[in-house]
């Protein structure tokens, strides 16, 4: 226990002198309880002085309203003629006169009744009511819950609707919270009293246990709280003493915060799956899952190499450069140039240059005998960067290898996409038909491309090899050979370097961090993250100057870089192969999704599921598994499949691929994400695109291009539903134009809940006689109460024209309705809220399956939130 | 948002002991059918009619007017032709031109407007999910009304162009039945709203003013008219544990009740800077024995200077507003009044008050001079 040093020497006073001692806490007491009353009369003060203002205020608002009053008087009477007078005529003339009685009457003096007789009344025509329904807001999209719409724990009072005034409490005993230990909130007052107190008799036990007799609350929580006002005075002293000096800099403030506390809000509230901030249905601060297979940015928007300002770094070079660079464009290394100088060498991507590499045809690129290990690593990383096969080239052994590339270069632009052929010592391995090449680039590659190299040298340094990777887009760049420019640019940077903030600094590496270290990127850093900030020159010169200064490594790479390599080559292989495999693993699997279907369309059948067997249909969540998946993946032991938004990689034997369904377009079970019950994503399917329609804007791709029809609930193909009063009971959900079997007719949504909320709140919908909730998955449940979509209000019929199914899209469980037969233009339209789809494939209907339905109770009202 | 409680936030509780002030006498007594009378109001809007006043009950709305000597005259009577309506609310409103309106509503969740100039149905208003339990009228721009309903909702209306400009519900909204509503006396753009939820609510729509704008001006259908929801209150107070059945601003305080025999003064401590927190201090009391049951509503005259309201056992309690601490002008009683009066009404300057009740009676009460 913490015993200040006037308490220690008040408590050795006490035993020297016990009476004394006494007679100072009786002081204290007192003290207590005059400085209490004087509180109170303060507050009764400051009551009376708060209505005695706001009286006043009042007078001015009501003098408005007064004359506002008597001005309406005014304007009738100017627009008087004998219409709209009805009142005044009326007061003019009364139906009838009630007397009273003038004098009044008092307490016990009988009162006669005077019955009012209406001789005429003014009808107010027929207006037919609408059924009652809350009040309800539209989504498009499913949200999660906000914590303070949880009714668990919070006691909800009921009426009885018939006997007018009897309160009934919540029901159960479980829905009374525990009382929680409640911590004692200290006024103003009471931190006056404490203050007091503690200045002048220092905190004991003894004074603890007086002021927690007059203020409550436990003697910890009093000395606690003496504590915090010892520090807030003592804060508030050196406030006032160097009040001044904290002014005017708030100016820079933004420049020199640091970017990760402005990156917080952006971890913490973007979305990383749907890209956007505040996602409601994802929900803030999810722990991100940094993907190991990194894209690359290719800078195709820069490759026509002009200038993107007057103040790009490329005016400043172009200018200079181009005339050399022209004539000389092999990639002479002038030995004179120190390694780190050389490697650094600005690239020069220039369309114009592209174009002559064209027109040389066949060029020899690089004929390098060096013995300097840099400028091995600058030629092979070269050819990497613009090959993709890093295999072939990371068997080499590079530190003595002599390095003969011939590149074809076939590009009418820089573009790392282009025919390339080799011929090395590894031709054969290197010879591939151009398309495949090409094919491999857009399919897996090009997040490859931007990867370093993958084998180590011996006796490199590791910042050579960022650089030479940086470089590795301008194969064809000759090196630039200008000592003065690099006077310059080091001139200038030391310059500028001085000017850069904190804040940009770390912009600036966030911008390395994105695009790479390559001054090409120069113009993209500055026009992205820097934009205002510094230009394009600035960013260039300031990245020449650091990578100079900067120590190896300085850039956070991945640990598992090698690694990663060598599943990435893995995965290559992988994707050659047929993907017959992988369809025999997936179906392995499907057995377990097929479960899933049985949960849809049923909003009272949760409870047995979460209770039961069913246990299929899992809430999905990215697991972060670096670099593949183990046993320990959550993914794998929650029992869903990995999706793109894992951080494991592509090859992970637990994701779930997706489809090649080329013309079936994926209507039937034929297409296995048909047939897992998942809608086909377009980032994962192979043929399952989406097209912008027939050029003609606006207009919504149509279905039976040849398109996937397995997207329609991402792509939101959905039909017209309009709302009106149902032909059965309450509200109906119609449809507007004609559907086929199997239409997609729109989704379900609502709020995602937990099963023990929708516990509670099925209760309470209970008493309403009005539910919207339905089983979702192990882990949510939907109620559309307050908030959802007209399909809502589509009503149950054992004959039902609909079903409804929960499909995984994007790694959301997602319920749609879908036409079970021909539908016609506005028919109600109805579905089995119990048994889900019947016209489920027959395999979903396993003899287990069959028995659980049937021992589903009937109940009158289907939509009812079942309760026990 | 909680109270603040402790040493130095005490609430100031006004004495029941009558401080006789002012006497009131029972001067006319009126039986209006059989079914209970929920309200009762005098017309604020145009001093023409500061006398004239309307009550509904079961399906019909009835104008009178309070003349000398206790004598109470029939000005009009309207009648739903839906005889399952049951009026539960009613304020007066007018036209742009000044034409007095009845604006009423009730269990069929219908809001009806009563051209009174006229003695004929001006509109009438589908669009509530459920009963109405209140409606007020905005006293600066009398052609706006809310209505605080059982679908959980309160909508601002334009009586004149008949539009239905906003809903107050949502996210932030209520989560059980609304009781009642109220507009701020000064700031258009506030309301605050009450209800089952055991909260108070305040909402803004100055975000929303243009709506409210474009409603006078709106010449195509009401129906097409762009109606927003405003999701968020700006304050939410827990003032009490029990559903509250009334508030009334009282300059930019408010006055509450629930059903532990009180009306409550507080006022809404607002952080400027960040809308939903903040905190509530409960400045005054003013006790009223047997009020424990829910759906009674208290009024006040046009000075807010005082605030009357029935109870249980057909007592009436009067008490001074803006003093500190609060006086009880007066105890109402008589003999034959035992039903509970669901709602009262004071006139212009406070020297009649009525009273409405269960049992289908109407109340008049008249100030006699104190010598």
């Amino acid at each position: 226990m913490m015993v200040s040093k006037s308490s220690d020497s008040a408590s050795k006073l006490r035993k020297s002198h016990a009476e004394q001692a006494s007679d100072e806490f009786g002081n204290l007491t007192q003290k207590i309880q005059q400085l209490k009353k004087q509180i109170q009369a303060d507050r009764v003060l400051s009551i009376r002085e708060k209505l005695e203002e706001n009286r006043k205020k009042l007078e001015g608002h009501v003098s408005l309203l007064v004359s506002g009053a008597f001005s309406r008087n005014s304007i009738s009477v100017v627009e008087a003629n004998s219409q709209g007078e009805m009142l005044s005529s009326r007061i003019e003339n009364p139906f009838c006169k009630i007397n009273g009685f003038a004098q009044g009457s008092g307490d016990k003096e009988q009162i006669n009744i005077q019955e009012v007789l209406f001789s005429t009344s003014a009808k107010l025509p027929y207006i037919e009511k609408i059924p009652p329904y809350t009040t309800w807001i539209f989504l498009d999209r499913n949200q999660r819950m906000a914590e303070d719409q949880s009714v668990v724990g919070r006691r909800r009072i009921y009426y009885d609707p018939h006997g007018s005034e009897a309160l009934i409490c919540s029901d159960s005993e479980e829905e009374i919270a525990e009382p929680e230990e409640e911590k004692h909130e200290f006024s103003e007052g009471e931190d006056r009293i404490l203050w007091m107190t503690f200045k002048e008799y220092g905190l004991n036990e003894e004074v603890l246990n007086i002021i927690s007799q007059y203020i409550g609350g436990t003697t910890s929580e009093i000395q606690e709280r003496c504590y915090m006002l010892k520090e807030k005075n003592q804060e508030k002293h050196d406030q006032d003493f160097n009040g001044d000096e904290e002014n005017g800099s708030e100016k820079n403030n933004l420049l020199e915060r640091s970017l990760s506390a402005a990156l917080d809000s952006f971890d913490n509230l973007f979305c990383r799956r749907c890209l956007v901030f505040d996602c409601r249905l994802h929900g803030c601060s999810q722990s991100p899952i940094y993907s190991n297979e990194k894209h690359s940015y290719s800078s195709e928007s820069d490759e026509d190499g002009k200038p993107c300002s007057d103040q790009c770094y490329l005016r400043l070079k172009f200018v200079q450069d181009l005339p050399e660079s022209s004539v000389v464009n092999t990639l002479h290394r002038p030995e004179s140039k120190s390694s780190d100088e050389a490697v650094r060498t600005p690239v020069l991507p220039s369309s114009e240059e592209a174009v002559m590499h064209y027109e040389m045809g066949k060029r020899k690129v690089q004929k390098c005998t060096n013995t300097e290990p840099d400028s091995l690593v600058l030629a092979s990383d070269d050819v990497q960067g613009s090959s993709k096969k890093q295999k072939s080239l990371s068997a080499q052994k590079t530190d003595s290898m002599v390095c003969e590339g011939f590149l074809n270069v076939d590009s009418s632009s820089n573009t790392e996409v282009g025919d390339i052929e080799f011929e090395t010592g590894y031709k054969n391995e290197l010879l591939m038909p151009n398309k495949d090449a090409e094919h491999l680039l857009y399919e897996s590659a090009s997040d490859k491309f931007r990867c370093p190299v993958d084998v180590p040298r011996p006796g490199l340094e590791d910042r050579v090899i960022y650089e030479a990777k940086g470089i590795s887009h301008g194969t064809e760049v000759p090196v630039l050979k200008e000592s003065t420019n690099f006077v310059e640019g080091q001139v200038e940077a030391v310059l500028n370097n001085s000017e850069w903030k904190p804040f940009e600094k770390e912009l600036y590496l966030k911008g390395i961090e994105m695009f790479g270290r390559n001054r090409l990127f120069s113009c993209l850093i500055a026009r992205n993250l820097l934009s205002g900030l510094k230009t394009c020159i600035e960013v260039s010169s300031y990245m020449y100057n650091d990578s100079a200064a900067l120590p190896c490594g300085a850039i956070d790479l991945p640990s598992s870089f090698s690694e990663d390599n060598n599943k990435v080559d893995a995965e290559f292989m992988e994707r050659e192969t047929p993907t017959r495999s992988r369809l025999i693993r997936r179906r392995g699997r499907t057995r377990k999704l097929k479960y899933s279907w049985k949960s849809a369309g049923h909003p009272s059948m949760w409870k047995r599921i979460a209770g039961g067997k069913n246990q299929s249909c899992k809430q999905y969540k990215p697991c972060g598994c670096q670099p593949m998946c183990g046993k320990q993946c959550p993914c794998l032991h929650n029992g869903t499949c990995c999706e793109k938004y894992c951080g494991c990689s592509k090859s992970c034997k637990n994701r779930f691929r997706g489809c090649h369904c080329a013309k079936s377009q994926c209507r039937s079970r034929q297409c296995p994400c048909f047939a897992a019950g998942r809608e086909c994503d377009p980032d994962v399917c192979r043929n399952c695109w989406v097209s912008c329609g027939d050029g003609s804007l606006g207009e919504p791709p149509r279905q039976g291009d040849g398109q996937c029809g397995n997207m329609r609930l991402l792509l939101r193909q959905q039909q017209r539903i309009l709302l009106a009063k149902s032909e059965v009971a309450g509200w109906g959900a119609f449809l507007k134009n004609p559907v086929n079997k199997n239409d997609y007719l729109g989704e379900y949504t609502g709020e995602l809940i937990s099963h023990r909320e929708a516990d509670k709140r099925g209760k309470i919908y209970d008493r309403a006689n009005s539910s919207f909730l339905f089983d979702l998955n192990d882990q949510y449940v939907l109620d559309a109460y307050r908030k959802g979509d007209k399909l809502k209000f589509a009503n149950h019929s054992s004959n039902p024209n609909c079903y409804a199914k929960v499909m995984l899209v994007a790694g959301d469980h997602r319920v749609g309705i879908f036409a079970k037969e021909h539908i016609e233009a506005s028919e109600e339209l109805f579905y089995d809220y119990r048994y889900g789809p019947d016209q489920a494939p027959a395999w979903a209907r396993k003899p287990e399956d069959s028995k659980r339905d049937d021992s589903s109770i009937s109940q009158g009202r289907a939509k009812k939130h079942q309760s026990h | 948002m909680a109270k603040m409680a402790g040493l130095g936030c005490e609430p100031v509780v006004g004495s029941l002991a009558p401080s006789k002030k002012r006497e009131y006498r029972v001067t006319n007594r009126l039986q209006e059918g059989k079914r209970p009378i929920y309200a009762v109001v005098f017309n604020f809007v145009d001093s023409r009619y500061f006398n004239v006043f309307a009550t509904v009950g079961g399906n019909r709305v009835t104008v009178y007017q309070c003349l000398e000597g206790g004598v109470i005259a029939v000005l009009q009577s309207y009648i739903d032709e839906d005889k399952d309506e049951s009026f539960y609310t009613v304020s007066w409103a007018c036209n742009i031109d000044g034409t007095p309106f009845l604006v009423a509503g009730g269990i069929n969740g219908i809001i009806r407007v009563i051209d009174a100039g006229n003695e004929k149905i001006h509109k009438s208003f589908v669009g509530h999910g459920d009963s109405i339990n209140e409606i007020r009228t905005q006293a600066l721009k009398p052609s706006l009304v809310v209505s605080a309903s059982k679908d959980e909702s309160v909508r601002l209306w334009n009586v004149h162009t008949g539009i239905c400009i906003l809903i107050f519900a949502g996210a932030g909204g209520h989560r059980n039945e609304v009781l009642s509503v109220d507009f701020h006396p000064s700031d258009m753009y506030r309301i605050a709203s009450c209800g089952m939820d055991n909260t108070v609510k305040i909402w803004s729509m100055k975000e929303f003013w243009t709506y409210v704008e474009k409603s006078f001006t709106w010449t195509d259908l009401p129906s097409k008219f762009p109606t927003k929801y405003v999701q968020f209150p700006t304050f939410i107070a827990s003032v009490h544990s029990n559903y509250v059945d009334c508030n009334r601003w009282l300059g930019d305080f408010l006055l509450s009740k629930s059903v532990d025999n009180e009306i409550v003064l507080w006022e809404p401590k607002m952080k400027e800077q960040s809308p939903g927190e903040g905190s509530v201090d409960i400045l005054q009391k003013y006790p009223v024995p047997e009020c424990d049951i829910w759906f009674i509503k208290f009024s006040c005259d046009f000075h807010f200077n005082a605030a009357a309201i029935g109870n249980r056992e057909g007592k009436i309690y009067v008490w001074e507003l803006q003093s500190s601490p609060p006086v009880l002008i007066a105890r109402l009683s008589h003999i034959q009044s035992k039903s509970p009066i669901r709602q009262t009404a004071m006139s212009f300057d406070g020297s009649t008050i009525l009273s409405c009740c269960e049992d289908g009676t109407i109340w008049r009460w008249d100030t006699v001079a104190t010598s």
